[in-house]
Protein backbone atom coordinates (compact mmCIF):
# COMPACT_ATOMS: atom_id res chain seq x y z
CA UNK A 1 0.00 0.00 0.00
CA UNK A 2 1.43 3.10 -1.14
CA UNK A 3 -0.48 5.95 1.04
CA UNK A 4 0.32 9.78 -0.62
CA UNK A 5 -0.59 13.50 0.78
CA UNK A 6 1.62 15.89 -0.38
CA UNK A 7 1.66 19.67 -0.75
CA UNK A 8 4.35 20.79 -3.02
CA UNK A 9 3.98 24.75 -4.05
CA UNK A 10 5.01 25.35 -7.75
CA UNK A 11 4.91 28.56 -10.49
CA UNK A 12 1.70 27.98 -11.59
CA UNK A 13 -0.38 26.19 -8.92
CA UNK A 14 0.24 24.28 -5.72
CA UNK A 15 0.45 20.53 -6.05
CA UNK A 16 -1.65 18.74 -3.73
CA UNK A 17 -2.60 14.89 -4.19
CA UNK A 18 -4.36 12.74 -1.90
CA UNK A 19 -4.36 9.03 -2.67
CA UNK A 20 -3.80 5.47 -1.52
CA UNK A 21 -2.10 3.28 -3.85
CA UNK A 22 -2.67 -0.63 -3.58
CA UNK A 23 -2.26 -1.65 -7.38
CA UNK A 24 0.48 -3.61 -8.79
CA UNK A 25 1.13 -1.21 -11.61
CA UNK A 26 -1.04 2.23 -11.20
CA UNK A 27 -0.81 4.95 -13.99
CA UNK A 28 -0.55 8.46 -13.10
CA UNK A 29 -2.12 10.20 -16.07
CA UNK A 30 -2.44 13.88 -17.24
CA UNK A 31 -1.53 16.54 -19.51
CA UNK A 32 2.17 18.27 -19.98
CA UNK A 33 2.21 20.50 -16.77
CA UNK A 34 -0.48 19.25 -14.95
CA UNK A 35 2.18 17.77 -12.36
CA UNK A 36 2.41 14.30 -13.21
CA UNK A 37 6.82 14.76 -13.01
CA UNK A 38 6.49 17.01 -10.10
CA UNK A 39 4.64 14.02 -7.73
CA UNK A 40 7.08 11.44 -8.68
CA UNK A 41 10.18 13.22 -7.92
CA UNK A 42 8.70 13.99 -4.57
CA UNK A 43 8.01 10.57 -4.00
CA UNK A 44 11.89 9.30 -4.80
CA UNK A 45 12.31 12.72 -2.57
CA UNK A 46 14.37 14.84 -5.25
CA UNK A 47 11.71 17.76 -4.21
CA UNK A 48 10.97 18.91 -0.68
CA UNK A 49 7.42 18.24 -0.32
CA UNK A 50 5.12 18.48 2.94
CA UNK A 51 3.09 16.32 3.79
CA UNK A 52 3.33 12.44 4.18
CA UNK A 53 4.05 9.52 2.22
CA UNK A 54 4.42 5.97 2.69
CA UNK A 55 4.84 2.12 1.79
CA UNK A 56 3.59 -0.30 3.69
CA UNK A 57 4.82 0.50 7.10
CA UNK A 58 8.09 2.81 6.14
CA UNK A 59 7.62 6.24 6.38
CA UNK A 60 9.22 8.22 3.95
CA UNK A 61 8.03 11.71 5.08
CA UNK A 62 6.14 12.85 7.28
CA UNK A 63 6.42 16.62 7.76
CA UNK A 64 4.58 16.69 11.37
CA UNK A 65 7.22 14.39 12.47
CA UNK A 66 9.58 15.53 11.03
CA UNK A 67 10.40 12.29 8.95
CA UNK A 68 12.43 13.10 5.32
CA UNK A 69 14.54 10.04 4.11
CA UNK A 70 16.93 11.56 1.25
CA UNK A 71 16.32 9.59 -1.97
CA UNK A 72 19.49 7.56 -1.40
CA UNK A 73 17.45 5.75 1.69
CA UNK A 74 13.84 5.59 0.16
CA UNK A 75 14.38 2.85 -1.72
CA UNK A 76 12.71 3.97 -4.59
CA UNK A 77 13.79 3.33 -8.19
CA UNK A 78 13.06 5.92 -10.62
CA UNK A 79 13.74 5.91 -14.21
CA UNK A 80 13.56 9.72 -16.06
CA UNK A 81 11.89 10.46 -19.04
CA UNK A 82 15.28 10.55 -21.03
CA UNK A 83 16.55 7.70 -19.13
CA UNK A 84 19.69 9.73 -17.58
CA UNK A 85 22.11 7.32 -18.09
CA UNK A 86 25.41 8.31 -16.91
CA UNK A 87 27.20 9.06 -20.20
CA UNK A 88 30.80 8.77 -18.93
CA UNK A 89 30.21 5.05 -18.11
CA UNK A 90 29.60 2.36 -20.14
CA UNK A 91 26.01 0.07 -20.25
CA UNK A 92 27.38 -2.20 -17.55
CA UNK A 93 28.97 0.61 -15.55
CA UNK A 94 25.40 2.19 -15.27
CA UNK A 95 23.84 -0.74 -14.56
CA UNK A 96 26.13 -1.72 -11.84
CA UNK A 97 25.30 1.99 -10.49
CA UNK A 98 22.41 0.28 -8.83
CA UNK A 99 24.04 -2.49 -7.12
CA UNK A 100 26.89 -5.12 -7.22
CA UNK A 101 24.71 -8.63 -6.83
CA UNK A 102 26.28 -10.34 -9.84
CA UNK A 103 23.11 -12.59 -10.01
CA UNK A 104 20.79 -10.32 -10.01
CA UNK A 105 22.71 -8.36 -12.68
CA UNK A 106 23.25 -11.39 -15.08
CA UNK A 107 18.89 -12.16 -14.39
CA UNK A 108 17.93 -8.31 -15.52
CA UNK A 109 20.47 -8.35 -18.64
CA UNK A 110 19.26 -11.68 -19.55
CA UNK A 111 15.73 -10.49 -18.95
CA UNK A 112 15.92 -6.86 -20.86
CA UNK A 113 18.05 -8.53 -23.37
CA UNK A 114 21.25 -6.44 -22.91
CA UNK A 115 23.96 -8.89 -23.82
CA UNK A 116 25.26 -7.33 -26.60
CA UNK A 117 24.73 -3.40 -25.45
CA UNK A 118 27.37 -3.89 -22.29
CA UNK A 119 29.96 -2.76 -23.46
CA UNK A 120 28.48 0.42 -25.72
CA UNK A 121 28.66 3.93 -24.45
CA UNK A 122 25.33 5.54 -23.47
CA UNK A 123 25.50 8.04 -26.49
CA UNK A 124 25.41 5.23 -29.14
CA UNK A 125 22.26 3.90 -27.55
CA UNK A 126 18.70 4.65 -29.22
CA UNK A 127 15.79 5.83 -27.03
CA UNK A 128 14.55 2.35 -26.60
CA UNK A 129 17.72 0.49 -25.53
CA UNK A 130 18.08 3.42 -23.10
CA UNK A 131 15.46 2.77 -21.51
CA UNK A 132 16.05 -1.03 -20.73
CA UNK A 133 18.88 0.01 -19.34
CA UNK A 134 17.66 2.67 -17.16
CA UNK A 135 15.25 0.34 -16.21
CA UNK A 136 17.82 -2.41 -15.34
CA UNK A 137 19.67 0.42 -13.32
CA UNK A 138 17.00 1.37 -11.16
CA UNK A 139 15.89 -2.69 -10.87
CA UNK A 140 19.63 -3.47 -9.21
CA UNK A 141 18.61 -1.57 -6.07
CA UNK A 142 16.09 -3.88 -5.52
CA UNK A 143 13.73 -0.97 -5.20
CA UNK A 144 10.17 -0.98 -2.92
CA UNK A 145 8.91 1.37 -5.65
CA UNK A 146 9.55 2.04 -8.97
CA UNK A 147 8.59 5.29 -10.38
CA UNK A 148 8.65 5.18 -14.43
CA UNK A 149 7.91 9.24 -16.15
CA UNK A 150 6.86 8.60 -19.92
CA UNK A 151 9.34 5.50 -20.48
CA UNK A 152 7.44 5.65 -24.30
CA UNK A 153 7.84 9.45 -24.63
CA UNK A 154 9.66 9.96 -27.88
CA UNK A 155 9.75 6.53 -28.89
CA UNK A 156 8.49 5.21 -32.23
CA UNK A 157 7.38 1.70 -33.63
CA UNK A 158 8.24 -0.64 -33.16
CA UNK A 159 10.62 0.30 -30.03
CA UNK A 160 7.55 1.28 -28.42
CA UNK A 161 6.40 -2.21 -28.82
CA UNK A 162 9.52 -4.11 -27.33
CA UNK A 163 9.89 -1.69 -24.41
CA UNK A 164 6.40 -2.12 -23.43
CA UNK A 165 7.25 -5.96 -23.62
CA UNK A 166 10.26 -5.38 -20.94
CA UNK A 167 8.07 -3.26 -19.19
CA UNK A 168 4.95 -6.17 -18.68
CA UNK A 169 8.38 -8.50 -18.03
CA UNK A 170 9.09 -6.28 -14.84
CA UNK A 171 5.36 -5.67 -14.19
CA UNK A 172 5.42 -9.39 -13.69
CA UNK A 173 8.04 -9.25 -10.92
CA UNK A 174 5.74 -7.83 -8.74
CA UNK A 175 7.13 -4.72 -7.87
CA UNK A 176 4.89 -1.87 -7.50
CA UNK A 177 5.24 0.46 -9.79
CA UNK A 178 3.74 4.02 -10.86
CA UNK A 179 3.71 4.49 -14.53
CA UNK A 180 3.45 8.30 -15.57
CA UNK A 181 1.80 8.76 -19.02
CA UNK A 182 -0.37 11.74 -21.10
CA UNK A 183 -1.38 9.01 -23.65
CA UNK A 184 -4.96 7.13 -21.73
CA UNK A 185 -4.05 3.86 -23.75
CA UNK A 186 -1.09 3.35 -22.71
CA UNK A 187 -2.19 3.50 -18.99
CA UNK A 188 -5.01 1.05 -20.32
CA UNK A 189 -2.46 -1.48 -22.04
CA UNK A 190 0.03 -1.50 -18.16
CA UNK A 191 -2.13 -0.80 -15.38
CA UNK A 192 -5.13 -1.52 -13.04
CA UNK A 193 -5.65 1.46 -11.58
CA UNK A 194 -5.25 5.33 -12.24
CA UNK A 195 -5.00 8.46 -10.65
CA UNK A 196 -5.73 11.22 -13.61
CA UNK A 197 -3.74 14.90 -12.48
CA UNK A 198 -5.26 18.19 -13.48
CA UNK A 199 -3.69 21.36 -12.30
CA UNK A 200 -1.43 19.74 -9.70
CA UNK A 201 -4.68 18.01 -8.29
CA UNK A 202 -6.07 14.68 -8.39
CA UNK A 203 -8.92 14.96 -11.07
CA UNK A 204 -9.98 11.20 -11.18
CA UNK A 205 -9.40 7.60 -9.70
CA UNK A 206 -10.26 4.48 -9.85
CA UNK A 207 -9.83 1.45 -12.39
CA UNK A 208 -8.23 2.22 -14.89
CA UNK A 209 -10.67 1.43 -17.64
CA UNK A 210 -13.68 3.08 -15.40
CA UNK A 211 -11.71 6.21 -15.15
CA UNK A 212 -10.15 6.47 -18.68
CA UNK A 213 -13.62 5.48 -20.52
CA UNK A 214 -14.75 8.75 -19.68
CA UNK A 215 -13.92 10.65 -22.51
CA UNK A 216 -13.49 14.15 -20.43
CA UNK A 217 -10.44 12.85 -18.52
CA UNK A 218 -9.26 10.31 -21.58
CA UNK A 219 -9.47 12.88 -23.94
CA UNK A 220 -10.50 10.39 -26.41
CA UNK A 221 -11.92 6.38 -25.58
CA UNK A 222 -10.44 3.52 -26.77
CA UNK A 223 -10.41 0.45 -26.01
CA UNK A 224 -7.29 -1.54 -25.34
CA UNK A 225 -6.29 -5.43 -25.61
CA UNK A 226 -3.42 -7.64 -24.40
CA UNK A 227 -3.57 -9.97 -27.35
CA UNK A 228 -1.65 -13.34 -27.37
CA UNK A 229 -1.61 -16.91 -29.00
CA UNK A 230 -1.39 -15.25 -32.72
CA UNK A 231 -2.46 -18.18 -35.63
CA UNK A 232 -1.07 -16.14 -38.67
CA UNK A 233 -2.74 -16.89 -42.13
CA UNK A 234 -1.10 -15.05 -44.32
CA UNK A 235 -2.76 -16.29 -47.38
CA UNK A 236 -5.76 -14.46 -46.07
CA UNK A 237 -4.02 -11.60 -44.20
CA UNK A 238 -5.22 -12.15 -40.97
CA UNK A 239 -4.22 -12.91 -37.33
CA UNK A 240 -6.43 -14.73 -35.17
CA UNK A 241 -5.35 -14.05 -31.50
CA UNK A 242 -6.93 -13.70 -27.93
CA UNK A 243 -7.00 -11.25 -25.42
CA UNK A 244 -6.27 -11.46 -21.67
CA UNK A 245 -10.43 -11.00 -21.46
CA UNK A 246 -10.54 -14.20 -23.75
CA UNK A 247 -12.08 -12.65 -26.15
CA UNK A 248 -10.72 -13.85 -30.00
CA UNK A 249 -9.90 -10.67 -32.38
CA UNK A 250 -8.88 -11.38 -35.76
CA UNK A 251 -5.90 -8.21 -36.56
CA UNK A 252 -4.74 -7.67 -39.90
CA UNK A 253 -1.52 -10.07 -40.37
CA UNK A 254 0.64 -7.57 -42.37
CA UNK A 255 0.37 -4.89 -39.36
CA UNK A 256 1.11 -7.83 -37.01
CA UNK A 257 3.92 -10.35 -38.96
CA UNK A 258 6.84 -8.97 -37.07
CA UNK A 259 5.00 -7.77 -33.68
CA UNK A 260 6.18 -9.47 -30.35
CA UNK A 261 3.58 -11.65 -28.09
CA UNK A 262 1.98 -10.99 -25.98
CA UNK A 263 0.95 -7.56 -27.88
CA UNK A 264 -1.36 -4.77 -26.67
CA UNK A 265 -3.54 -3.33 -29.13
CA UNK A 266 -6.35 -0.69 -28.87
CA UNK A 267 -9.63 0.92 -31.26
CA UNK A 268 -11.06 3.42 -30.30
CA UNK A 269 -14.63 3.63 -29.57
CA UNK A 270 -15.89 5.67 -32.81
CA UNK A 271 -14.60 2.77 -34.63
CA UNK A 272 -17.13 0.52 -33.31
CA UNK A 273 -20.29 0.11 -35.37
CA UNK A 274 -22.93 -1.02 -32.70
CA UNK A 275 -25.79 -3.36 -34.68
CA UNK A 276 -29.29 -3.80 -33.31
CA UNK A 277 -29.90 -7.30 -34.96
CA UNK A 278 -26.88 -10.34 -35.71
CA UNK A 279 -25.68 -8.74 -39.12
CA UNK A 280 -25.58 -11.13 -41.57
CA UNK A 281 -23.43 -10.17 -44.43
CA UNK A 282 -20.53 -7.71 -42.68
CA UNK A 283 -17.24 -7.77 -44.08
CA UNK A 284 -15.72 -6.75 -40.42
CA UNK A 285 -14.05 -10.19 -39.41
CA UNK A 286 -14.60 -9.49 -35.27
CA UNK A 287 -18.39 -9.14 -34.62
CA UNK A 288 -19.44 -9.72 -30.87
CA UNK A 289 -22.72 -10.04 -29.14
CA UNK A 290 -22.83 -8.39 -26.22
CA UNK A 291 -25.46 -6.78 -23.15
CA UNK A 292 -25.40 -2.57 -23.08
CA UNK A 293 -24.30 -2.14 -19.14
CA UNK A 294 -23.81 1.66 -19.15
CA UNK A 295 -25.24 4.10 -21.23
CA UNK A 296 -23.86 7.65 -20.97
CA UNK A 297 -25.59 10.54 -23.24
CA UNK A 298 -23.53 14.21 -23.32
CA UNK A 299 -24.27 16.88 -25.52
CA UNK A 300 -25.52 14.70 -28.26
CA UNK A 301 -22.93 11.67 -28.11
CA UNK A 302 -23.63 8.60 -26.34
CA UNK A 303 -21.18 6.39 -24.63
CA UNK A 304 -21.71 2.89 -23.99
CA UNK A 305 -20.23 -0.06 -22.22
CA UNK A 306 -21.28 -3.39 -23.91
CA UNK A 307 -20.34 -6.59 -22.05
CA UNK A 308 -19.39 -8.63 -24.74
CA UNK A 309 -18.51 -10.58 -22.26
CA UNK A 310 -15.04 -8.73 -21.95
CA UNK A 311 -16.03 -5.08 -21.76
CA UNK A 312 -15.78 -2.83 -24.76
CA UNK A 313 -16.82 0.83 -24.99
CA UNK A 314 -18.49 2.16 -28.23
CA UNK A 315 -19.44 6.13 -29.26
CA UNK A 316 -22.35 6.61 -31.01
CA UNK A 317 -24.35 9.44 -31.71
CA UNK A 318 -27.85 9.80 -29.53
CA UNK A 319 -30.00 9.74 -33.11
CA UNK A 320 -28.44 6.70 -33.54
CA UNK A 321 -29.08 5.30 -30.18
CA UNK A 322 -32.52 6.05 -30.34
CA UNK A 323 -33.12 4.86 -34.11
CA UNK A 324 -31.56 1.40 -32.26
CA UNK A 325 -33.64 1.75 -28.92
CA UNK A 326 -30.46 1.35 -26.88
CA UNK A 327 -31.18 1.41 -23.07
CA UNK A 328 -29.48 -0.63 -20.40
CA UNK A 329 -29.46 -4.08 -20.62
CA UNK A 330 -30.22 -4.02 -24.71
CA UNK A 331 -29.23 -6.98 -26.70
CA UNK A 332 -26.83 -5.34 -29.54
CA UNK A 333 -23.95 -6.73 -31.86
CA UNK A 334 -20.88 -4.99 -32.36
CA UNK A 335 -17.91 -5.03 -35.43
CA UNK A 336 -14.75 -4.27 -34.97
CA UNK A 337 -13.10 -3.41 -38.06
CA UNK A 338 -9.57 -5.24 -38.38
CA UNK A 339 -7.66 -2.22 -40.03
CA UNK A 340 -8.98 0.22 -36.99
CA UNK A 341 -6.77 -1.82 -34.98
CA UNK A 342 -3.92 0.44 -33.76
CA UNK A 343 -0.62 -1.28 -32.27
CA UNK A 344 0.41 0.68 -28.99
CA UNK A 345 3.30 -2.11 -28.12
CA UNK B 1 67.76 31.84 -16.33
CA UNK B 2 66.13 27.79 -16.33
CA UNK B 3 66.19 27.95 -11.87
CA UNK B 4 64.18 31.20 -12.32
CA UNK B 5 61.66 29.12 -14.39
CA UNK B 6 61.54 25.88 -12.53
CA UNK B 7 61.58 27.97 -9.22
CA UNK B 8 58.52 29.65 -10.88
CA UNK B 9 56.96 26.36 -12.43
CA UNK B 10 57.05 24.60 -8.79
CA UNK B 11 55.38 27.53 -6.78
CA UNK B 12 52.42 27.56 -9.37
CA UNK B 13 52.24 23.90 -9.17
CA UNK B 14 52.49 23.99 -5.33
CA UNK B 15 50.27 26.66 -5.06
CA UNK B 16 47.43 25.14 -7.53
CA UNK B 17 47.75 21.67 -5.68
CA UNK B 18 47.14 23.46 -2.17
CA UNK B 19 43.74 25.52 -3.61
CA UNK B 20 42.71 22.86 -5.22
CA UNK B 21 40.65 20.65 -2.86
CA UNK B 22 39.69 24.11 -1.10
CA UNK B 23 38.16 25.01 -4.30
CA UNK B 24 36.37 22.20 -5.39
CA UNK B 25 35.35 21.45 -1.37
CA UNK B 26 34.10 25.46 -1.35
CA UNK B 27 32.43 25.18 -4.99
CA UNK B 28 30.23 22.13 -4.40
CA UNK B 29 29.12 23.32 -0.64
CA UNK B 30 28.17 26.48 -2.31
CA UNK B 31 26.34 24.68 -5.58
CA UNK B 32 24.60 22.29 -2.57
CA UNK B 33 23.60 25.48 -0.41
CA UNK B 34 21.69 27.63 -3.64
CA UNK B 35 20.99 31.02 -2.36
CA UNK B 36 23.32 30.71 0.91
CA UNK B 37 25.95 29.86 -1.11
CA UNK B 38 25.98 33.72 -2.71
CA UNK B 39 27.60 34.88 -0.12
CA UNK B 40 30.59 32.41 -0.35
CA UNK B 41 30.95 33.48 -4.36
CA UNK B 42 31.27 37.02 -3.33
CA UNK B 43 34.13 36.51 -0.38
CA UNK B 44 35.96 33.87 -2.70
CA UNK B 45 35.99 36.05 -5.86
CA UNK B 46 37.37 39.10 -3.73
CA UNK B 47 41.16 38.83 -4.58
CA UNK B 48 39.38 39.06 -8.70
CA UNK B 49 38.16 42.28 -8.20
CA UNK B 50 40.84 43.64 -5.86
CA UNK B 51 44.30 45.15 -6.64
CA UNK B 52 47.05 42.65 -6.30
CA UNK B 53 48.63 44.74 -3.83
CA UNK B 54 46.09 45.31 -2.00
CA UNK B 55 45.53 42.05 -1.26
CA UNK B 56 49.79 41.92 -0.95
CA UNK B 57 49.46 44.90 1.50
CA UNK B 58 46.59 42.91 3.89
CA UNK B 59 48.40 39.67 3.49
CA UNK B 60 51.30 41.67 4.79
CA UNK B 61 49.13 43.07 8.12
CA UNK B 62 48.37 39.75 8.71
CA UNK B 63 51.42 37.73 8.58
CA UNK B 64 53.57 40.95 10.05
CA UNK B 65 54.52 40.00 13.91
CA UNK B 66 52.54 42.68 14.78
CA UNK B 67 49.35 41.14 14.32
CA UNK B 68 48.54 38.49 16.15
CA UNK B 69 48.84 35.65 13.59
CA UNK B 70 52.18 36.52 12.49
CA UNK B 71 52.91 36.72 16.79
CA UNK B 72 51.48 33.37 17.01
CA UNK B 73 53.52 32.22 13.75
CA UNK B 74 56.53 33.44 15.14
CA UNK B 75 56.34 31.55 18.25
CA UNK B 76 56.00 28.51 16.49
CA UNK B 77 59.47 29.06 14.36
CA UNK B 78 56.89 29.14 11.52
CA UNK B 79 58.55 31.99 8.96
CA UNK B 80 56.76 32.91 6.03
CA UNK B 81 57.32 36.49 4.89
CA UNK B 82 60.21 37.18 1.93
CA UNK B 83 60.57 33.31 1.86
CA UNK B 84 59.43 30.71 -1.28
CA UNK B 85 56.00 30.08 0.81
CA UNK B 86 54.81 33.34 0.78
CA UNK B 87 55.21 33.16 -2.69
CA UNK B 88 53.19 30.16 -3.35
CA UNK B 89 50.43 31.93 -0.56
CA UNK B 90 50.24 35.14 -2.78
CA UNK B 91 50.26 32.92 -5.63
CA UNK B 92 47.27 30.74 -4.30
CA UNK B 93 45.41 33.95 -3.01
CA UNK B 94 45.30 35.83 -6.26
CA UNK B 95 44.50 32.55 -8.50
CA UNK B 96 41.65 31.36 -6.02
CA UNK B 97 39.08 33.17 -7.37
CA UNK B 98 40.00 32.06 -10.51
CA UNK B 99 40.04 28.39 -10.03
CA UNK B 100 36.70 28.85 -7.50
CA UNK B 101 34.81 30.61 -10.38
CA UNK B 102 35.86 28.13 -12.75
CA UNK B 103 34.53 25.12 -10.33
CA UNK B 104 31.47 26.62 -9.40
CA UNK B 105 30.58 27.29 -13.54
CA UNK B 106 31.68 23.44 -14.54
CA UNK B 107 29.79 21.98 -11.44
CA UNK B 108 26.64 24.50 -11.99
CA UNK B 109 26.29 23.56 -15.52
CA UNK B 110 27.12 20.11 -15.12
CA UNK B 111 23.06 18.47 -15.27
CA UNK B 112 22.09 18.09 -11.82
CA UNK B 113 19.88 14.83 -13.52
CA UNK B 114 22.79 12.84 -12.94
CA UNK B 115 23.78 13.70 -9.53
CA UNK B 116 19.74 13.28 -8.19
CA UNK B 117 19.35 10.36 -10.08
CA UNK B 118 22.53 8.81 -8.24
CA UNK B 119 20.80 9.22 -5.23
CA UNK B 120 17.84 7.52 -5.73
CA UNK B 121 20.18 5.01 -6.69
CA UNK B 122 21.78 4.77 -3.26
CA UNK B 123 24.46 6.85 -3.87
CA UNK B 124 25.43 9.49 -0.70
CA UNK B 125 25.55 12.97 -1.74
CA UNK B 126 29.23 12.69 -1.29
CA UNK B 127 29.58 9.55 -3.66
CA UNK B 128 27.10 10.97 -5.90
CA UNK B 129 29.10 14.28 -6.22
CA UNK B 130 32.54 12.26 -6.37
CA UNK B 131 31.65 9.54 -9.30
CA UNK B 132 29.08 11.24 -11.26
CA UNK B 133 28.82 14.91 -10.83
CA UNK B 134 32.40 15.56 -11.15
CA UNK B 135 33.63 12.88 -13.71
CA UNK B 136 30.92 14.98 -15.64
CA UNK B 137 32.38 18.86 -14.87
CA UNK B 138 35.85 17.64 -15.84
CA UNK B 139 36.39 19.79 -18.83
CA UNK B 140 35.42 22.79 -16.62
CA UNK B 141 37.68 21.74 -13.71
CA UNK B 142 40.08 21.40 -15.92
CA UNK B 143 40.30 24.55 -17.42
CA UNK B 144 40.21 26.21 -13.59
CA UNK B 145 43.07 24.58 -12.61
CA UNK B 146 45.04 25.82 -15.71
CA UNK B 147 43.60 29.48 -15.84
CA UNK B 148 44.16 29.16 -11.67
CA UNK B 149 48.22 28.08 -12.89
CA UNK B 150 48.68 30.22 -15.43
CA UNK B 151 47.66 33.03 -12.85
CA UNK B 152 50.10 31.81 -10.82
CA UNK B 153 52.72 31.95 -13.57
CA UNK B 154 52.23 35.46 -14.02
CA UNK B 155 51.37 36.84 -10.32
CA UNK B 156 53.41 39.92 -9.28
CA UNK B 157 51.65 42.65 -7.06
CA UNK B 158 50.71 40.72 -4.01
CA UNK B 159 53.89 38.59 -4.62
CA UNK B 160 56.12 41.79 -4.39
CA UNK B 161 54.66 43.22 -1.14
CA UNK B 162 55.07 39.77 0.79
CA UNK B 163 57.74 37.76 -0.47
CA UNK B 164 60.20 40.92 -2.04
CA UNK B 165 61.99 40.47 -5.09
CA UNK B 166 64.95 38.42 -4.12
CA UNK B 167 67.07 36.52 -6.62
CA UNK B 168 67.53 32.92 -6.18
CA UNK B 169 64.79 33.14 -3.41
CA UNK B 170 61.99 34.77 -4.02
CA UNK B 171 62.53 36.07 -7.60
CA UNK B 172 59.99 34.31 -10.38
CA UNK B 173 59.47 35.12 -13.86
CA UNK B 174 57.31 38.23 -13.71
CA UNK B 175 59.32 39.50 -10.92
CA UNK B 176 62.75 38.64 -12.91
CA UNK B 177 60.83 40.30 -16.27
CA UNK B 178 60.50 43.41 -14.24
CA UNK B 179 64.27 43.32 -12.38
CA UNK B 180 65.45 42.86 -16.38
CA UNK B 181 63.27 45.87 -17.13
CA UNK B 182 64.47 47.69 -14.81
CA UNK B 183 68.07 47.51 -15.26
CA UNK B 184 67.96 47.75 -18.86
CA UNK B 185 68.16 44.13 -20.06
CA UNK B 186 65.92 44.39 -22.65
CA UNK B 187 67.31 41.08 -24.45
CA UNK B 188 66.93 38.90 -20.92
CA UNK B 189 63.19 39.89 -20.19
CA UNK B 190 62.31 39.05 -24.16
CA UNK B 191 63.78 35.18 -23.72
CA UNK B 192 61.76 35.28 -20.23
CA UNK B 193 58.61 36.44 -21.96
CA UNK B 194 59.28 33.99 -24.80
CA UNK B 195 59.44 31.40 -21.53
CA UNK B 196 56.17 32.21 -20.57
CA UNK B 197 54.73 31.88 -24.10
CA UNK B 198 56.02 28.49 -24.39
CA UNK B 199 54.54 27.83 -20.91
CA UNK B 200 51.29 29.14 -21.14
CA UNK B 201 50.90 27.47 -24.85
CA UNK B 202 52.33 24.10 -24.10
CA UNK B 203 49.44 24.38 -21.66
CA UNK B 204 46.32 25.27 -23.48
CA UNK B 205 47.49 22.60 -26.06
CA UNK B 206 47.50 19.55 -23.52
CA UNK B 207 44.69 20.76 -22.01
CA UNK B 208 42.52 20.67 -25.86
CA UNK B 209 44.53 17.81 -26.58
CA UNK B 210 42.88 15.87 -22.92
CA UNK B 211 39.19 17.69 -23.68
CA UNK B 212 39.62 16.13 -27.76
CA UNK B 213 40.01 12.56 -26.20
CA UNK B 214 37.16 12.48 -23.34
CA UNK B 215 35.08 13.73 -26.33
CA UNK B 216 35.76 10.97 -28.58
CA UNK B 217 35.14 8.29 -25.19
CA UNK B 218 31.84 9.90 -23.88
CA UNK B 219 30.52 9.68 -28.13
CA UNK B 220 31.99 6.32 -28.78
Amino acid sequence: MIEIDVRLPLAPFTLQVRCSLSANVTALVGRSGSGKTSLVESIAGLRRAQGRIAIDDVTLLDSDRGIDLPPERRSIGYVPQDAALFPHFRVAENVRFGGSDQQRFDSLVAALELESLLNRAPASLSGGERQRVALARALMTQPRLLLLDEPLASIDQPLRERILLYLRRVRDLGIPMIYVTHQPFEALALSSWCVVLRDGGVAAEGASRAVLADAEVAGSVENVFEVSQPQHDPILGITRVTTSDGLALVLPYDQVAEARFPLVVRISADDVVIFGARPTSISSRNVFEGTVTSLRISEGIVDLTVSAPAPLTVRITRAAAEDLGIADGSRVWLALRSRAFRIVG
Amino acid sequence: MPHILLFTLTIAAISTVCIAPVALALAAWSWRAGTKGLVVDAIAALPLVLPPTAVGFVMLEILSRRSPVGALLQRMGVEILFTPKAVVLACGVMSFPLMFTAFRVAIETSDRRYFDVARTLGASPVRAFLRVTLPLAWRGLLSGLLLAFCRALGEFGATILIAGNIPGRTQTLALAIYDRVQNGSDHEAAILVLYVVAMAWALVAISSVLIAQQRRRFAA
